[in-house]
């Protein structure tokens, strides 16, 4: 897995790399959007993650030729403005995902993992991690032979954490994905949510599945 | 007393002072007058007495008369060279901190009225002046924080994944981490209101089911209220549609919550209800929480403010919760309002008005 990071604040762009680079992905930077551009029609990546505030050509400018070009390849837009419309006009513009700076690191290696791994997303119907299954027609959640009663909020939750499998979710990712805040609500919401999730499917069974990964998010994992 | 009732008193004071000035001379005159045809002596009491006579008569009959009229027309002209006074009075109170931009409009007649609306507008425009740069400052400020502050968090987050880090320093980087992240939301906090200041935000406006956002927020607000063991409990909410954005609109509610569920006692209550009141939607959100004290109740929507300062250590927030919601309510033509009477609840009242789909 290849990823292009357009960033030209150095010290950003190099704990980025660094941390993909600890994932197993293989990094380019680039500070510049012209660099990038030459460097995406040359390499095909698997991920872009573009900053949007740019010397010279901005990432939305690049991201709008990308797409021009016809490369499809999924970007991850970064961006300190903050502007609240920013998300929709980056949407809009192409891109795959969005990231508000400061962001979280897990979130950002989070996200760009699902972006690579998009396309062999599961549309199953039935989710299954080790006895824990989900249906998700039925809505109904069992663990072995025991049938788990879920509120509507707690089946979005744990149906987005089953189909995010061994991969860490952020707290923004699951505000975003299962509450669609698109702000920090400043809360410990996801934090109360896990722990009665947990109750739930985990506390009376063994082996635990949902792991918490402190100062990065959660993690459900099928046991080794 | 209006300046108009105070000329119009002094002019009536100098029109009774000529009126007198002219009766006397005119008594003289007649006088004198009546001794030259009679030839008698100065002291005469019929020459004076009849003399007396027609100048009260003059007085009464035409004087009086004439002072009245000049009255009137000094009313009348008070009137006139007031009223572009009053115009531009009305003028001024309508400016507030968002169209200082609007100049007053002149009279281009160069006379002092004009000049005065000239040297008006001159220091709107400057207050304006000084108004964007504060506004600008906090919006660069803002965004000058962002990058120092990802960098700090990507670090903190890179040094956490260090196996070699003992217990004891992966317990300091979390804590600092934390209150990095916290950090970032004050910031987050203050661009969004120094972007809603500068009016750079556009919010949507759309249809919004208000009882349906209500519902969903009171399902989170049952979650965040059990670790503290509150009660939460909502009434019967009737279907309520306002025109708004649903991400801020949720955004408040949540803010309101949290709020709620924070500063509350543990096994307390809260309470939440919306009614239609006429054109009004009226949504409170009551808690037993330890009140606030009347002096500090104005101040509860300010920026950074907290209402005591020992709390600050134990409840984390980011202090801007309040701000946000009043500019969301603001934002969408309502009113927040705050009451904690000493005995009873503290309540948060917002009232939005309903939209009522056109009749097709």
């Amino acid at each position: 897995m290849r990823v292009l990071v357009v960033e030209d604040e150095k010290k950003t762009a190099s704990f980025i790399r660094k941390a993909l680079q600890t994932e197993g992905f293989a990094v380019d930077v680039c500070p510049d959007g012209e660099a990038a551009l030459a460097a995406a029609q040359a390499t095909p990546f698997d991920t872009v993650v573009l900053d949007i505030m740019l010397p010279g050509r901005d990432g939305l400018s690049v991201l709008r030729r990308l797409r021009e070009l016809h490369l499809n390849t999924p970007v991850l837009l970064l961006s300190a403005r903050g502007e609240v419309n920013e998300r929709v006009a980056g949407l809009n513009a192409g891109a795959d995902d969005y990231l508000p700076k400061p962001f979280e690191l897990a979130e950002l290696v989070a996200r760009v993992r699902a972006l690579t791994r998009r396309s062999v997303e599961n549309k199953a119907t039935v989710l299954r991690v080790a006895d824990l299954r989900l249906d998700t027609l039925t809505r109904l959640a069992h663990r072995g032979d025991t049938e788990i009663q879920l509120t509507a909020r707690e089946y979005r939750l744990l149906e987005f954490l089953m189909r995010s499998v061994n991969r860490l979710c952020g707290r923004m990712m699951i505000i975003e994905k299962v509450w669609d805040y698109d702000f920090d609500p400043g809360t410990n919401l996801v934090d109360v949510y896990i722990r009665r999730l947990r109750e739930k499917i985990d506390t009376p069974f063994e082996p635990k599945l949902l792991h918490t990964v402190r100062g990065a998010g959660y993690l459900l994992k099928e046991p080794a | 007393m209006t300046i108009r009732t105070r000329l119009t008193l002094w002019y009536a004071g100098i029109l009774m002072l000529s009126l007198l000035v002219i009766g006397y001379g005119t008594y003289r005159e007649i006088s004198e007058q009546l001794r030259h045809e009679r030839w008698r002596r100065p002291e005469d009491r019929v020459v004076n007495g009849h003399a007396l006579n027609e100048t009260e008569e003059m007085v009464f009959q035409v004087g009086l008369p004439a002072v009245g009229l000049g009255l009137l027309g000094g009313w009348w002209l008070t009137r006139r060279a007031l009223a572009p006074v009053a115009r531009l009075t009305a003028e001024v109170e309508k400016i507030h901190e968002h169209n200082l931009r609007t100049p007053l409009p002149r009279n281009g007649s160069g006379d002092e009225l004009d000049r005065l609306t000239e040297v008006f507008n001159a220091m709107t425009a400057r207050l304006d002046g000084s108004f964007t740069r504060i506004r600008e400052f906090t919006l660069h400020a803002s965004h000058e924080l962002k990058t120092p502050l990802t960098i700090l968090c990507g670090e903190t987050e890179t040094a956490l994944r260090d196996e070699t880090l003992s217990p004891a320093e992966h317990e300091r980087a979390i804590s600092q981490l934390d209150e990095l992240r916290r950090l970032a939301r004050i910031v987050d906090g203050l661009t969004l209101l120094a972007k809603a200041d500068a009016g750079q935000i556009t919010l949507a406006r759309e249809p919004v089911r208000l009882d349906e956002l209500i519902r969903d927020n009171f399902d989170d607000a049952l979650i965040l209220a059990e670790p503290a063991g509150l009660q939460v409990e909502l009434s019967a909410p009737e279907a309520v549609q306002v025109c708004g954005d649903r991400h801020r609109l949720r955004q408040l509610l949540l803010n309101l919550t949290d709020n709620a569920v924070k500063y509350n006692r543990p096994q307390g209550r809260v309470h939440m209800e919306l009614r239609r009141e006429g054109a009004l939607a009226e949504y409170t959100i009551a808690n037993t929480g330890p009140g606030i004290p009347p002096e500090i109740l104005p101040r509860v929507f300010d920026r950074f403010f907290r209402g005591n300062p020992a709390h600050e250590n134990v409840i984390e927030g980011c202090g801007l919760g309040l701000s946000i919601a009043q500019w969301i309510v603001t934002a969408h033509q309502g009113t927040i309002t705050i009451e904690s009477p000493e005995a009873g609840l503290t309540r948060v009242r917002v009232r939005l008005p309903i939209y009522n789909p056109p009749v097709k």
